[in-house]
């Protein structure tokens, strides 16, 4: 059984049709990435799976429970996690409080571990707390009730680069344990490294849901080349070729505004960028006529792909 | 079952306290000045000084026993009027405020319906009600046997168990607004508006052909000189109040079960 599924889902706001017609499913066990810009209707839609806002037409399942039936949808709740984008706690109370209510309502079954893994503060009014650490705690009442299902917004918003890793790592764990993970990011690099498939949300819209290996071959290589001689832009012009842009290198320029150029550097004379999303082999074989001084090929950065997707904006 | 009402009452305790001794101060204010008062002025000359419509709607009768000068001076002010805005704000705010900063998000991802979590948050109002009624009876009463003024034990503990039901209902009017209005400054603020509106309505109209006006007012359903200063007291109206007030709530959960959150 899938552990969400979307339906024709459509919230209009008047004025702004936030989600129009989605529909999708993510399975069981799955880590599910929801992607798009700020502004894309990523948190109406998480807003409805939740039950805090009604869909306008359509409809979603939460582990089975239709989200416009209040009853099926709390019963399920006992079941699933939620991390706000900015989690907002009273303010005057302190995080063993706030997670001693949690407990009692949904109860605390993994509370201990999760205390060890993210050591959240416990003593401090919330007022007190920094976002990261606002955070940590929500990250642990999200997940002490050892639900099925955890959604969560933004997760990785407000952590450190020494959190993020311990999340994403936390999040491969609790994947081994069987939980769903829904969530939705607007931060390309962070998905990729914990999700299996991602849906990609503009204006509203599903434009895509792929695996993200299957995004990232279709995203192609980002391929920088140096040369000791002039590149003809005319020759980087054939099939899987993208934006290929070819420029000559000032070295007067560098050399006034650093003072120095190191050693192969001074050679070079022409530089190109481009993505490639064809034969790698072909691609050698063209840059192989040339004399160079630097050669890099790397998976494009998922900013690239969404670029794409939004037709070169990310505003769109 | 209650651990939303447990966690919010806990929360209201300090709050509460606080008021009780600021309510506390006042009633100490008000039993001192009016022995030195009732010496040195004629009170009911100077009651007879107030325009009638000031008189009525305070329900002044007579100033010159303690228990004729503390419902105009303390109960008529302090509790029909500041109590009852206090804790039509607060329930206002209760909903709003959680609403606009984002924790309703978080209470309503627990598997609680949405009536119950406003029901028992609703109830942990009752933490300043009953804080600040237990409390200041008790000032009183040790206040009017210090100055030497006797005042009726009955009547002094009748009139702040009825300001209960009283509370209550101004309270639920609150809750309504806060469930209503998607701004919680505008839901506060209309909610103060509309209590204090039918205060308005019903003293100013009291004893005019239009007193039937007055009947949608909570405060018609509690009057203080009446318990006070005439030792009646009106169980019926206190039952309207209680009635009325489950009703409003009933009516706020369902709409908050309906509306969109955020």
């Amino acid at each position: 059984m899938a552990a969400i599924s979307v339906s024709s889902l459509t919230k209009d706001y008047g004025d702004l049709r936030a989600n129009d017609s989605l529909s999708f499913e993510v399975e069981s066990g799955e880590v599910f990435g929801y992607l798009g810009p700020n502004g894309a209707g990523k948190t109406t839609t998480i807003r409805t799976l939740l039950g805090l806002i009604r869909p306008t037409d359509g409809t979603a399942e939460v582990l089975g429970a239709d989200v416009r039936d209040e009853a099926a949808l709390v019963e399920a709740k006992r079941r699933i996690g939620y991390l706000p984008a900015n989690p907002a706690f009273d303010e005057g109370v302190t995080g063993r409080e706030l997670l001693d209510l949690h407990g009692a309502v949904k109860g605390a079954d993994r509370l201990e571990p999760l205390l060890d893994r993210f050591a959240p503060p416990l003593t401090r009014p919330i007022r007190q707390l920094s976002t990261g650490e606002v955070q940590k705690l929500g990250l642990v009442q999200a997940f002490m009730h050892d639900p099925d299902l955890v959604i969560m917004d933004e997760p990785t918003s407000g952590l450190d680069p020494l959190m993020q890793r311990s999340f994403n790592e936390f999040i491969a764990a609790e994947q081994e344990r069987g939980t769903t993970v829904f969530m939705s990011s607007h931060v390309l690099g962070e998905v990729r490294r914990v999700c299996d498939r991602v849906a990609v949300l503009r204006a509203g819209r599903l434009v895509t849901i792929e695996a993200v290996e299957n995004l990232l071959r279709r995203s192609g290589k980002t391929v920088r080349l140096r040369a000791a001689e002039p590149i003809d832009p005319a020759a980087l012009e054939f099939d899987g070729v993208h934006d290929a842009e070819v420029h000559a290198v000032d070295h007067d320029g560098e050399a006034d505004e650093g003072g120095f150029v190191f050693g192969g550097e001074a050679r070079i004379v022409s530089e190109a960028t481009l993505t490639y999303t064809g034969d790698i082999n072909r691609l050698l074989d063209v840059v192989a006529a040339y004399d160079l001084v630097d050669l890099e090929v790397e998976e494009a950065p998922l900013e690239d792909v969404f670029m794409r997707f939004y037709g070169g904006r990310h505003d769109a | 079952m209650l651990e939303l009402f447990q966690y919010g009452a806990r929360h209201r305790v300090r709050g509460s306290v606080a008021m009780a001794v600021g309510v506390a101060l006042l009633a100490g204010i008000v039993l001192w000045i009016y022995p030195s008062m009732q010496a040195s002025v004629n009170l009911d000359q100077l009651m007879a000084a107030y325009p009638e419509p000031v008189l009525k709607a305070f329900g002044v009768e007579t100033l010159s026993t303690l228990a004729g000068f503390l419902s105009v001076e303390l109960y008529s002010f302090a509790w029909v009027i500041l109590f009852g805005l206090y804790t039509a704000y607060a329930a206002a705010s209760m909903v709003a405020d959680a609403v606009e900063d984002g924790r309703m998000d978080l209470w309503l991802s627990l598997p609680i319906r949405r009536r119950r979590l406003l029901t028992e948050q609703y109830l942990t109002l009752l933490v300043p009600i009953l804080v600040v009624n237990a409390v200041t009876p008790v000032v009183i009463y040790a206040g009017a046997a210090l100055v030497n003024e006797p005042i009726s034990t009955r009547n002094l503990v009748m009139v702040h168990v009825l300001s209960v039901p009283y509370l209550l209902a101004t309270a639920a009017i609150g809750l309504v607004f806060g469930v209503v209005f998607t701004r919680s400054a505008l839901a506060e603020r209309l909610a103060l508006a509309l209590v204090f509106a039918l205060f308005l309505i019903q003293s100013l109209l009291t004893g005019t052909d239009y007193a039937w006006a007055g009947l949608v007012s909570p405060t018609h359903y509690y009057d203080v000189t009446a318990i006070l200063v005439h030792g009646e007291y009106d169980y019926t109206a206190a039952v309207i109040l209680l009635v009325t007030a489950a009703v409003l709530v009933a009516v706020a959960a369902a709409i908050f079960s309906r509306r969109d959150v955020g």
